[in-house]
């Protein structure tokens, strides 16, 4: 399967609402053990909402290493590959919910370290 | 009840313009009727004092107060030419109409325009000027990518219900580009005790340690199942690498991204809001590919 971004897309793959498009066309082809490529010819600009969406949840129920021998992705700039990469290093490393008094421990820890 | 005059003072931006930026939205916040605005001793006003006092203008307008500019007030021909070229003043009924120049347009969003804010960034804010005749095509879309990030967040986390509203300007002489968006809305600092709202520790979370937090890379108060919280990291990472400032003023936080570090801090300010102004250096050298010629800086991966 292979999907051409400008196509579908634009030359702007800015928004959440493109990239869960995205996710849309090839979650059930990645799911079912299919090879999909991306294909960013004449995509310019890049932000993490639609790389969050596209590709970040697929980590929701794909693991990386799948992922990455699966999804092949070509003609991305430079600029869209960093945002690609630290998309999935953050979503590799999230946990869905929510753990509030684990998030306010947190900024309070933060906060003591920097007193110090 | 009678019309209530508001003048607006010379306001550059230095802490202390901002605290009286601050004050004047406090005047105005607490007072639900007309407002006039004079200009009469206002002898400089940058792009941060037009974005605020647009959005200013528009929350009194949203709770049925009616918002007048007295342009006969207006003598300073600094501030005159400024406003009338970035079309701030004939948006409030000026008759002048805008033109091209070294101001960036005053914009108002009140709804996520990504085609139209990802044009502004691109073409009126980067596309003219320095940005134009120095920067390649490649490093303007990947410097407005960045900046779209600021206008994710205030659309997805600020609950505001008049917008965003941004203006900007190439100071020549300083070397500077600058981008100001402001929304008046919660603010990071009380979104984020909201969030953890059933702690009971959460009210009492200081604003910078909230702030502190926001930039934190994979931080979120998004829900959903999906990863997200990189948006002020990215942001942060470009204007650290690219030697530029980033500061944003929230509720009484304030955080400040440089060449030299992060810093957060409360301050004696109460803002419903947030105010985020980017001040770039105008030397392309910081903003170059490494395949781009004349690069200088072979470590650096993009700009």
């Amino acid at each position: 399967m292979k999907l051409f971004i400008k196509d579908q897309i634009g030359p702007r793959c800015i928004i959440k609402e493109d990239g869960q498009k995205i996710y849309d066309a090839i979650h059930g082809a990645l799911q079912n053990g299919e090879t999909v490529t991306l294909d960013f010819e004449g995509v310019s600009q890049f932000a993490s909402p639609f790389f969050n969406f596209a590709i970040g949840q697929l980590l929701k129920d794909i693991a990386e290493a799948d992922l990455r021998r699966l999804l092949q992705i070509e003609h991305l700039n430079e600029t869209g590959k960093m945002v690609v990469e630290r998309v999935i290093e953050n979503a590799a490393k999230y946990h869905g919910d929510k753990d509030y008094r684990k998030i306010v421990d947190d900024i309070l820890e933060q906060q003591a370290k920097e007193s110090d | 009840m009678t019309q209530k005059i508001i003048q607006i003072p010379t306001l550059n931006d230095n802490p202390q313009d901002f605290t009286q930026l601050f004050g004047t939205w406090s005047e105005a916040n607490d007072y639900y009727a007309d407002i006039c605005f004079d200009f009469s001793v206002c002898r400089f006003l940058r792009p941060t004092a037009v974005a605020f006092l647009g959005g200013l203008a528009r929350l009194i307008e949203s709770r049925f107060g009616s918002v007048t500019f007295d342009w006969s007030t207006l003598h300073d021909s600094w501030v005159k030419t400024t406003i009338r070229q970035n079309g701030f003043a004939s948006v409030f009924g000026d008759p002048s109409a805008p033109w091209d120049g070294t101001s960036i347009p005053y914009r108002e969003d009140s709804a996520l325009d990504m085609n139209g804010v990802m044009d502004y960034l691109t073409y009126d804010w980067l596309g003219k000027g320095w940005g134009k005749t120095h920067l390649s095509e490649r490093v303007r879309d990947a410097i407005a990518g960045k900046m779209w990030e600021i206008y994710n967040n205030a659309f997805e986390h600020s609950d505001s219900k008049i917008g965003i509203f941004s203006c900007g300007q190439h100071f020549k002489r300083k070397n500077e580009l600058c981008l100001s968006a402001i929304d008046f809305g919660l603010g990071i600092p009380a979104k984020i005790r909201n969030f953890v709202g059933t702690d009971s520790r959460a009210q009492s979370l200081p604003s910078d340690a909230c702030l502190r937090w926001a930039f934190t890379r994979g931080k979120s108060t998004c829900t959903g199942g999906v990863a997200r919280g990189l948006g002020l990291d990215l942001l942060k990472e470009f204007i650290r690498v690219n030697q530029g400032k980033l500061e944003i003023y929230s509720n009484d936080g304030y955080a400040l991204v440089d060449k030299d570090g992060e810093r957060y801090e409360n301050q004696d300010i109460s803002f419903e809001g947030t105010v985020v102004h980017i001040t770039l250096r105008c030397d392309e050298k910081l903003y170059r590919f490494r395949d781009e010629a004349g690069v200088s800086m072979n470590r650096r991966r993009e700009s």
